[in-house]
């Protein structure tokens, strides 16, 4: 029965409610010191492009290719493909467009545009409904690497510059990239499987230091993408951070981190040895 | 004409109650309530690294906003789930201004959402504030679930503008009820853009399995509380209008037979929502107080033909089929914390004020009942009242307007002259606005603490 004020009442929850969300706001850092530029959606993304001069890098019987990077409207879209024996393996997305809505039409279409890549042979593949840009860009960018890998198998040294010998992926390689700084050793670790998809790390040794570590595969589709996104770019720099696998699990990943610390164990123990 | 409806056994029996006063809920309620909104801001806390820039700014705010829509729009769906402990415990009037104010608060926090996310993503996209409409149609287009989301707010802006005070006054109340009801499909449409875009729920999964649950408990207890359970008490009560009785001009009394109706566990003071079925009558259901304390074989209300709905009572015929919800409300025995009570009843108000009259515990001397009308022919259940005086030994007293249409001068000093103790009384008080105010106002100038004056409005 106390006697009520409307206005009043209306005047302090929109003061209230407005004052604590600019609070939460100002609360928060204006940098991310845990996430890297790659924190795309897109599970590769971790993998920064390196191109050769001809585009394309080998790694364990495969040849890869780096596309062009390709503008849209949302942001830059880059294609890297895996190819061996002369058929794409593998399409992925070294580059996508992130944040807000990007990350949720990068995670919705970059892992159908790879399927579609690898099923389609070719860049006439069907755009994603509901993520036209990035799926226009992902088609130009994955010209280009055809085109590319075109060129390099007409004059014949695009395939020849990766010396590796070790044929299935899974058994684990060590090569020396042709395109690698004098000195540096990348080796890739034995993929391990976990609940969520395969995972395999990469790293770059110089000088009996890891200087540079990145997931070649990892859990994509769904929620796996966003988990890919969080805690691999964190696991890469952990890797270096630490120079070996004692490196703390990033939690809501840990299927992930775990896979991630299997494989980098491995990519170590052929460093080492 | 007049009935009595006095010297049930039930009555009796509650009239040998001991005093046992229950603390309302509402408290540890409200406390819950925000707790869980400080737990929803935290989702949102740990899943933001940081922000970038203004445009990450303008999205988080949405992001905020949207969140704690869609926490509030589960309990403003459950506040009306007719839920016994707070319908019974902290009231329904109570309740009911909770959800008009927190329904209220979580429009504003929905449109606001709309808004900062929209304006957000137009920024994202290298566009303006200006695009903002075009940025909208793209994101409904393209996001999954946002077609559902854009139906179910465009559900919402309806049943906002409908319930706005002038709005609300000029409409049929059956036509605000019915789209009232739409509430349940808007919140139903948009809860699934809430799970598939929202980056809190796809980060943290045990975030998305609490908002399942809290969705998932609130649907429960709608489903339970309002078809189920309205559903087995009417089975197993069978209730049917038995007589109409006018107790004085433009008041009449319903008198509605059923089986084993002391088992429906109402209390006086306590009302159901009725539904007569009846041409005309059967798609909206009234609260009406009881006005006797329940029989094994009758209840009764007493309604003053106001509006519509109240107004074709006096038309029902015995026989008639009843669907009846509840018993619902507060103001009952358990409220009360002194040995004395004073009721007080405005008009019509005397309905619940009659069933407590007769069945609040109290020796002799006790109890008061102070009755205001216009005229001494507009007392209505004055017999009865008299009654349950005399063998109750309890005093009755009324105030009536002057011959010439002067008001009874209800003031703190009278009042104090009336009772002397009245500042060790409980009071219970039932009757129009204007007056339930004037008359709170007089306790209180009387020395009444507030926490003992016992009143259920539903004015919003």
């Amino acid at each position: 029965m106390r006697k009520t004020h409307p206005i009043r009442r209306v005047v302090l929850a929109t003061a209230a409610t407005v004052s604590g969300v600019v609070l939460l706001l100002s609360l928060k850092p204006s940098s991310d010191p845990t996430s890297t530029s790659a924190a795309g959606a897109a599970p590769s993304a971790a993998a920064a492009g390196q191109a050769s001069p001809q585009g394309g890098t080998g790694t364990a019987g495969a040849t890869t290719v780096d596309g062009d990077a390709t503008q849209t409207q949302y942001g830059v879209v880059q294609v890297r493909l895996t190819v061996a024996g002369g058929k794409i393996t593998q399409a992925q997305a070294i580059q996508a467009p992130k944040g807000g809505t990007s990350d949720q039409k990068t995670a919705l279409s970059v892992p159908q545009l790879n399927k579609e890549t690898v099923a389609a042979q070719s860049a006439n593949i069907d755009s994603v409904s509901g993520a036209t840009y990035t799926s226009t860009g992902y088609k130009q960018s994955l010209q280009s690497a055809l085109d590319k890998l075109k060129k390099a198998s007409a004059s014949s040294s695009g395939s020849s510059s990766s010396g590796s010998s070790s044929g299935s992926s899974s058994s684990g390689s060590s090569s020396s990239s042709g395109s690698a700084q004098a000195q540096a050793k990348t080796v890739t670790g034995q993929v391990a499987q976990t609940q969520y998809g395969p995972v395999q790390v990469r790293i770059t040794v110089s000088g009996g230091k890891i200087t540079k570590a990145e997931a070649v595969q990892a859990p994509s589709g769904g929620l796996s993408d966003q988990k890919t996104a969080l805690s691999v770019p964190k696991l890469n720099q952990e890797a270096v951070a630490a120079g070996n696998a004692t490196i703390d699990s990033v939690s809501g990943a840990t299927y992930t981190s775990t896979g991630y610390k299997q494989s980098l164990q491995s990519a170590l123990d052929q460093a080492g040895g | 004409m007049t009935t009595t409806l006095a010297g049930g056994r039930a009555a009796r029996r509650q009239t040998m109650r001991r005093i046992r006063p229950r603390r309302s809920p509402a408290v540890p309620l409200l406390l819950a309530v925000w707790a869980g909104a400080a737990a929803v801001l935290w989702l949102w806390w740990d899943n933001t690294p940081s922000i970038a820039d203004q445009n990450g700014k303008i999205l988080n705010a949405g992001r905020i906003t949207g969140l704690l829509a869609g926490y509030l729009m589960a309990l403003v769906v459950l506040q009306m789930a007719r839920v016994p402990a707070l319908e019974r415990r902290v009231g329904s009037d109570r309740v009911a201004r909770w959800h008009a104010m927190s329904g209220r608060y979580t429009l504003c926090l929905v449109f606001a959402h709309v808004f900062l996310i929209m304006w957000g993503y137009a920024l994202q996209a290298g566009k303006t504030l200006n695009d903002i409409v075009q940025q909208t149609v793209d994101s409904v287009n393209q996001l999954p679930d946002m077609g559902k989301a854009a139906i179910g707010t465009g559900l919402f802006v309806v049943i906002g503008l409908t319930s706005i005070g002038p709005v609300r006054r000029r409409m049929p109340y059956d036509t605000w009820y019915h789209v009232h009801l739409l509430t349940y499909a808007a919140v139903f449409l948009t809860f699934w853009h809430q799970i598939t875009t929202g980056n809190d729920f796809a980060l943290t999964p045990m975030a998305k399995t609490f908002w399942y649950g809290l969705y998932g408990a609130v649907t429960a207890l709608v489903v339970w509380y309002r078809i189920l359970t309205p559903m087995r008490l009417n089975l197993r009560h069978r209730m049917r209008v038995e007589a109409v009785i006018e107790e004085t001009p433009g008041i009449v009394s319903v008198l509605i037979g059923g089986r084993k109706l002391h088992r429906m566990g109402a209390e006086a003071g306590q009302f159901f929502r009725w539904r007569f079925m009846a041409p005309g009558m059967r798609f909206s259901s009234h609260p009406y107080s009881l006005s006797a304390a329940p029989r094994p074989d009758m209840l009764r209300i007493t309604v003053k033909a106001i509006g519509d709905h109240s107004a074709r009572l006096r038309e029902l015929r015995p026989g008639t089929r009843v669907w009846a919800e509840g018993p619902y409300g507060a103001m009952t025995a358990s409220r009360r914390s002194r040995g004395k009570v004073l009721l007080v009843a405005g008009g019509v108000g005397i309905t619940p004020m009659r069933a407590l009259f007769e069945t609040l515990p109290g020796a002799a001397g006790d109890l008061t009942l102070l009755y205001r009308a216009n005229t001494t022919q507009d007392l209505a259940l004055w017999d009865e009242l008299s009654k349950i005086a005399k063998e109750r030994g309890a005093r009755l007293m009324y105030a009536v307007n002057s011959p010439e249409g002067e008001r009874p001068d209800i003031s703190a000093e009278n009042l104090q002259r009336k009772i002397p103790d009245i500042d060790d009384h409980d009071v219970f008080m039932c009757g129009p606005p204007g007056f339930a105010q004037g008359v709170y106002e007089a306790l209180r100038g009387a020395g009444v603490p507030a926490r003992r004056i016992h009143h259920e409005s539903f004015e919003m």
